[in-house]
């Protein structure tokens, strides 16, 4: 008996057809999607970072690169690595926006942690009726959008009207009009109390992600370690020292990595507290980009900033979750 | 599998391809649109030359087109203004029973954005409400067409409508719109008169003659506690306030901040301006730490009553007459001195209408723009909804003027002076050149942490590096 010859088989014929068309059908879609939302605006941004592109611009026939909007190949990159005092202002202002985005995120990420991580251990501590009251009061901000609370914030700090000069008035004795957010003289160690400012209303807004994140955390550690450490007769800051913070490495690395790109993405806040004010103080690598192609029209400038822009958050992730690497399991 | 696989890269490479081509698309398909572009007469094409004046199909308020015609209208979000090019597109659609007009509106900065998208994908709608300064660099990129002369020339263009606003439409000797207002900045100050009575300030009734006339009024408003400015005699040192007064004293002083193609401003005449500026500051009319754009901007902070004299257009009464009326009551526009034998000023154009290089129906669109910027009385209905000062010479004096003091007497000291106005000049990218070069760094000089010299150089390099 013969076998018999192999029978050509479709796209969706053999055995695992319903798989197949079952997969073509939930993962089609979805490759579609992104591959318009996502995939094309990419391609796109990288793109339009070799050109000197205007959307006023008609330019050339293929998207309207070209022509008008000609090519120039690695200009805006050559352009950006510009360090003399005579470079244009927008490359000057590149300059600037990347040392606040540094600064701003440097500064974030060890503020957020250390008021998150010890909040977290003290509501994992009190008693357990109190928890979802503390939880969410905490949370709240997160909710509240980044723009109303930029407003509130604004208020809080506002020279004349603002509920913190009234205060330090109150206990001056007399008045108070500091311009926090508008003072380009006022730096504290050589960084501008405005950036400090935002940083304030940023991390109020921003903690509650990482309060959860801590909690949940901490509700997963095994208590017979901390009972075994009792026992030992650790107390509780050798037991936090040794035992909670060593084996919190991994959910420590998540929430920095996270913060810090959060922190690298910051624009709604300043943009509405300060507008990147005064004299740059505030100017943030994503307002600096939103501002070229948004509003001054240079979108190819933009694109390329905003591609070195996510090689910068690339390597600062990959270089922190190497250093804050643990090989802890519990 | 990978026949699967082959089957998902091809649908990618066409979404990806479709989504390339998307900009095809004419603007009268676009959802906002009710009727469809097949409806659109033959003879109504694009073409890209101009109609001449002699042909019969430019002037459709003679021979309205007999087929139906949806003409889209692109315009920003601002209530007064859309009233009013409301009514005026009412009374076009009861002349034109063929034309209906549908509006799209955006918020300010959306409708920027939607502009910059919209147009190189060609999905823009006919009539594009413009302001002056954006229009050479959308007409340079070949997204606006260009005015016919059926609807006017450039020289009739020039004869009829106010230097200022014609000046922003004008790019290389062509006209790519029609200007409907006169945005103004400068020129004259609000005062707040029962503050300025009370405190025995009374130059403004009859005009302060010189500057050292206005700074004596100007002191005597100020208050201050503890060392602390709580209310400013001449809050100037907002973005707007300080570009456009830098610009106007340099010609009023005789200079030129533009020539040949290059941006001059390390000039006599720059040392002047400043040296003026910062007079007001060493005079104590206003901390320009306190109050910025940023910080008690004019508008807000005059009146709320931190400050008695402010240096801002006349858009800002019917934005804050509602929720101010007793202050908009003893609120009074008063000539500001001049330092020049004419008291000239740098205007930015003013709002306006244009056509999309890429409409289907040019003609009616052109017609429509016609009938509200250039019809005199249409062009007064449409200033009296919004507020505006006219663009139209006819209508800065005459009957129509009279009927805007009516309505807006804080008008009446603007009409005289807007045949001073000068347009500010073309540049790449004017607000870049306002908000990012000028207004800062004069503010860096008045808050006392930059030289006169230093500052012009830096505004002179960054403006000419834009070029």
């Amino acid at each position: 008996m013969s076998p018999s010859p192999p029978q050509p088989r479709g796209l969706f014929s053999g055995r695992d057809r319903s798989i197949k068309i079952f997969l073509a059908v939930t993962v089609v879609p979805l490759v579609l999607y992104m591959a318009f939302w996502t995939l094309f605006p990419l391609i796109w941004g990288f793109a339009l970072a070799f050109f000197e592109y205007s959307p006023r611009r008609a330019g050339g026939p293929i998207l309207g690169l070209g022509g008008a909007n000609p090519y120039v190949g690695l200009a805006h990159f050559q352009a950006m690595l510009n360090f003399s005092s005579d470079a244009p202002k927008h490359v000057r202002q590149f300059h600037t926006a990347l040392k606040v985005t540094i600064i701003f995120a440097m500064l974030v990420v060890p503020l957020n942690l250390s008021i998150t991580l010890p909040l977290a251990v003290l509501i994992e501590s009190i008693h357990q009726r109190l928890k979802p009251l503390f939880r969410t009061t905490f949370f709240l901000p997160v909710l509240a959008p980044a723009v109303g609370v930029a407003i509130m914030w604004g208020f809080i700090f506002h020279p004349q009207r603002g509920l913190l000069n009234a205060i330090l008035g109150k206990l001056a004795g007399h008045l108070v009009a500091i311009n926090w957010l508008g003072d380009p003289k006022l730096t504290v160690f050589g960084i501008p109390v405005a950036l400090f400012a935002v940083i304030v209303a940023y991390i109020w807004q921003d903690m509650g992600y990482n309060l959860v994140i801590f909690i949940a955390a901490l509700q997963s550690i095994p208590p017979n370690l901390k009972e075994a450490a009792r026992i030992d007769g650790a107390n509780a800051w050798q037991m936090f020292w040794k035992i909670t913070i060593p084996l919190l490495m991994p959910t420590i690395l998540l929430a920095s990595v996270l913060t810090m790109i959060s922190a690298f993405q910051v624009f709604d806040i300043i943009q509405v507290m300060t507008d990147g004010g005064p004299r740059g103080q505030t100017q943030v690598l994503l307002l600096h980009i939103y501002n070229y192609a948004f509003r001054y029209q240079k979108m190819g400038w933009a694109a390329a900033v905003a591609l070195v822009f996510f090689v910068l958050v690339l390597v600062i992730s990959i270089i922190q979750s190497r250093f804050l690497r643990t090989q802890w399991e519990y | 599998m990978k026949k699967l696989l082959v089957v998902i890269t091809v649908l990618l490479l066409a979404v990806l391809a479709l989504s390339a081509c998307g900009g095809k698309a004419t603007p009268t398909q676009a959802p906002a649109a009710e009727k469809p572009a097949a409806e659109q007469p033959k003879a109504e094409q694009p073409k890209a030359e101009q109609p001449k004046a002699e042909e019969p199909t430019a002037a459709p308020t003679q021979a309205p087109p007999a087929e139906k015609v949806t003409l889209r209208v692109w315009t920003h979000q601002n209530n007064a203004f859309n009233e009013g090019y409301q009514a005026l597109a009412d009374k076009y659609m009861a002349d034109h029973p063929n034309v209906e007009i549908t509006f799209e509106t955006f918020d300010y900065d959306a409708y920027i954005q939607t502009l910059q998208t919209a147009m190189p994908a060609g999905t823009e709608a006919d009539v594009l409400q413009m302001f002056g300064s954006w229009v050479c660099s959308y007409a340079e990129g070949g997204n606006l067409d260009v005015v016919p002369e059926s609807v006017i020339t450039l020289d009739d263009a020039q004869a009829k409508i106010m230097a200022a606003p014609i000046g922003g439409y004008i790019c290389d000797d062509k006209l790519y719109g029609i200007p409907q207002e006169f945005n103004i900045e400068y020129g004259a100050v609000l005062v707040n008169t029962q503050l300025a009575d009370e405190k025995g300030a009374t130059g403004y009734k009859d005009g302060w003659a010189d500057w050292d006339e206005f700074i004596q009024d100007a002191k005597k408003l100020v208050e201050t506690q503890d060392g602390v400015m709580t209310r400013a005699g001449f809050n100037f040192t907002a973005a707007d306030g300080i570009a456009t007064m830098f610009h106007s004293l340099i010609l009023q002083y005789g200079g030129q901040y533009l020539q040949d193609g290059q941006y001059k401003v390390t000039t006599p005449e720059g040392q002047k301006t400043l040296a003026l500026m910062k007079r007001f500051i060493d005079e104590g009319l206003v901390d320009p730490v306190l109050f910025n754009d940023e910080e008690n901007w004019v508008g807000d902070s005059y009146f709320e009553g931190t400050s008695a004299i402010g240096l801002v257009g006349p858009w800002v009464i019917p934005e804050y007459s509602g929720d101010y009326p007793d202050m908009v009551k003893v609120t009074q526009y008063v000539r500001l001195p001049s330092v020049g034998e004419e008291p000239l000023f740098a205007a930015a154009s003013g709002w306006g209408l244009t056509v999309s290089a890429n409409s289907k129906v040019k003609d009616v669109a052109w017609d429509f723009v016609k009938f509200v910027t250039l019809n005199a009385d249409n062009a007064t209905e449409w200033n009296l909804a919004s507020g505006t000062l006219p663009a139209l010479k006819d209508n800065v004096s005459g009957d129509n003027a009279k009927k805007l003091v009516e309505q807006f007497p804080y008008f009446e000291p603007f009409l005289d002076l807007l045949q001073y106005g000068r347009f500010e000049g073309h540049f790449p990218d004017r607000d870049f050149v306002w908000y990012e070069v000028t207004y800062p760094e004069v503010l860096n000089f008045l808050q006392g942490n930059a030289t006169a010299d230093e500052t012009l150089k830096t505004i002179e390099d960054a403006v000419n590096g834009s070029f």
